[in-house]
């Protein structure tokens, strides 16, 4: 579960990128986080996984108190949740198998835990077969799916995407937002903060819209709302 | 139940140190220029180190048996009888900042100097002995030399008072001078090169800054991050204090072959001198190499 509660957050020049947002998103839902560029999306995604502190306010993910977390356990609150970025963020040296197992090296699992979770995962996501390339030989669309592999390879409860297909054509969009799909139906929350009206259209989940640093819209089976 | 979970953990612990070693040593790889650019910064510090206390020791060493060489020869009076010379030599050894007092008798005084005449000692033979019984008294502390051969001189039944004035003062200044430099100029070295280090490194791990912010989002802790950093660091502290210790070494050899010396001013065996150098500069490397990566990669761990 997540839960904000009154979260401010000013930035150190001044600007004011959230004020006073509360949202709860219960275990288990999908939702898409919408807005204009520079209305407070990224804070509100960075807020979730302790990128960013809040000036002010609550925020819980999973059991932990995120704004009061000591600076030691914020590696063991960032295993209980899995982060996927526009940019994928992938390790240009070390081939697709290493990329995901690495997420698991980190935090000292054990060889034989590694090989069956990569495994797993690859073969959710559908690269087995590219395991021993290098990303700069797979397509964006390949990239994110790798980037997601690592995000789910520590089980987390919570994914938070910020932009995943932002980099995308429409049909790899596609695939990444069915793969996001079927996570979700295994139980994991999905916070996806999206441009793609398409998507976001097609598949009437939870919309919650961000304007100015304020949420001006929380719906249920929602619509993206802007015409950009 | 317990105890398997402990020895699983215990186990990869072991695991993650060895980790920590192969990915320390294949980044040395890796990132070849940088690595060998900060090896060659810590090999070329540390030489300039090494070579200065190189020099120093021997000079150090030099200055010590220089000043153990100035003593006072107290010529003593004919007058004084060889009864009375146990209790004047008692007076002499009683003075303050007397190290220490030795007897040259007249015979001994006799039988140096036919050594030093050698075949031209039939000059001096008809002529008796006619040279004086003799103390030798060194200072506790050389520099007290003059003062002390002030004190000789005023004990009675020394007639006469010897000593190397005009050179003392002069010598003694050469070598606290030396003794003072090096250590200045060694002082800067060591903050020179912990200074030059830390920026090589800063800049191998800024080409990495990536794969740092990666570790801390899928949640690796600050310690597991900073491992291989700091077997890199280390190993090219190590790396950077072998180059240097060779080459000194070889050095060093060919200084003691090639140039001849004469007493007081030898050269220290190479042997000796070279191993003090070479576990200085081991230490220096590997606390300059180990320290200079935990320190250069602080700014990056706040993601």
């Amino acid at each position: 579960m997540i839960e904000l509660q009154d979260v401010w957050k000013e930035y150190g020049n001044g600007t004011s990128a959230l004020s006073g947002v509360s949202v709860r998103i219960k275990q288990g839902e999908f939702v898409y986080v919408v807005g204009p560029s520079g209305a407070g999306k990224s804070t509100f995604i960075k807020l979730m996984y302790r990128e960013e502190r809040p000036t002010k306010g609550h925020i819980f993910v999973g059991g932990f108190n995120i704004e009061r977390l000591r600076e030691r356990q914020i590696p063991l609150m960032r295993r209980t949740i899995g982060v996927v970025f526009q940019d994928y963020k992938l390790l240009q040296k070390l081939t697709i198998w290493e990329n995901v197992a690495f997420a698991l090296e980190v935090i000292e699992a054990s060889r034989r835990t590694t090989q069956r979770r990569v495994a797993e995962v690859l073969d959710l996501v559908g690269l087995s077969e590219k395991a021993n390339m290098y990303p700069r030989e797979l397509s964006g669309g390949e990239q994110q799916r790798v980037g997601i592999a690592r995000a789910l390879v520590n089980k987390p409860s919570v994914i938070i995407a910020d932009e995943p297909t932002g980099n995308l054509d429409p049909e790899n969009s596609w695939g990444i937002l069915k793969l996001f799909e079927r996570v979700n139906d295994r139980g994991t929350t999905v916070v996806m903060a999206t441009h793609n009206r398409e998507l976001v259209n097609a598949t009437h989940k939870r919309v919650i819209a961000i304007e100015a640093g304020q949420i001006v819209r929380d719906q249920e089976r929602g619509d993206y709302g802007y015409e950009d | 139940m317990s105890e398997t979970k402990n020895a699983g953990t215990m186990d990869m612990r072991i695991r993650t140190v060895g980790r920590h070693a192969k990915e320390g040593f294949k980044n040395l790889f890796r990132n070849g220029w940088m690595t060998f650019a900060a090896v060659g910064a810590v090999a070329v510090t540390l030489f300039i180190l090494g070579a200065a206390i190189a020099l120093s020791l021997n000079v150090q060493n030099m200055s010590i048996s220089i000043e153990n060489e100035l003593q006072i020869n107290a010529y003593v009076s004919d007058s004084v009888t060889v009864k009375q010379l146990p209790e004047l030599r008692k007076t002499l050894a009683d003075l303050p900042g007397v190290r220490s007092v030795s007897f040259v008798s007249k015979a001994q005084a006799l039988r140096k100097m036919e050594k030093v005449l050698q075949s031209n000692a039939n000059l001096i033979s008809g002529l008796g002995n006619p040279l004086p019984n003799e103390f030798v008294v060194q200072a506790t502390d050389p520099r007290q030399t003059a003062a002390l051969a002030f004190r000789v001189q005023h004990v009675k039944g020394v007639e006469q008072v010897q000593y190397g004035k005009s050179i003392i003062g002069k010598l003694l200044a050469v070598t606290a001078a030396v003794r003072d430099t090096a250590i200045i100029f060694i002082g800067a070295l060591l903050v020179m090169g912990i200074f030059l280090i830390s920026n090589t490194i800063k800049i191998t791990i800024f080409t990495r800054r990536r794969e740092i912010e990666i570790m801390k989002l899928v949640g690796a802790t600050d310690g597991f991050i900073r491992g291989p950093f700091f077997v890199e660091g280390t190993l090219m502290g190590v790396f950077g204090a072998l180059l240097p210790s060779a080459v000194l070494y070889g050095l060093y050899n060919w200084l003691m072959r090639s140039v001849t010396l004469f007493p007081p001013f030898t050269l220290l065996p190479a042997d000796a001198v070279v191993w003090r150098v070479f576990w200085v500069l081991i230490l220096c490397g590997v606390f300059i190499g180990a320290w200079g990566s935990v320190m250069s990669m602080r700014r990056f761990l706040r993601v």
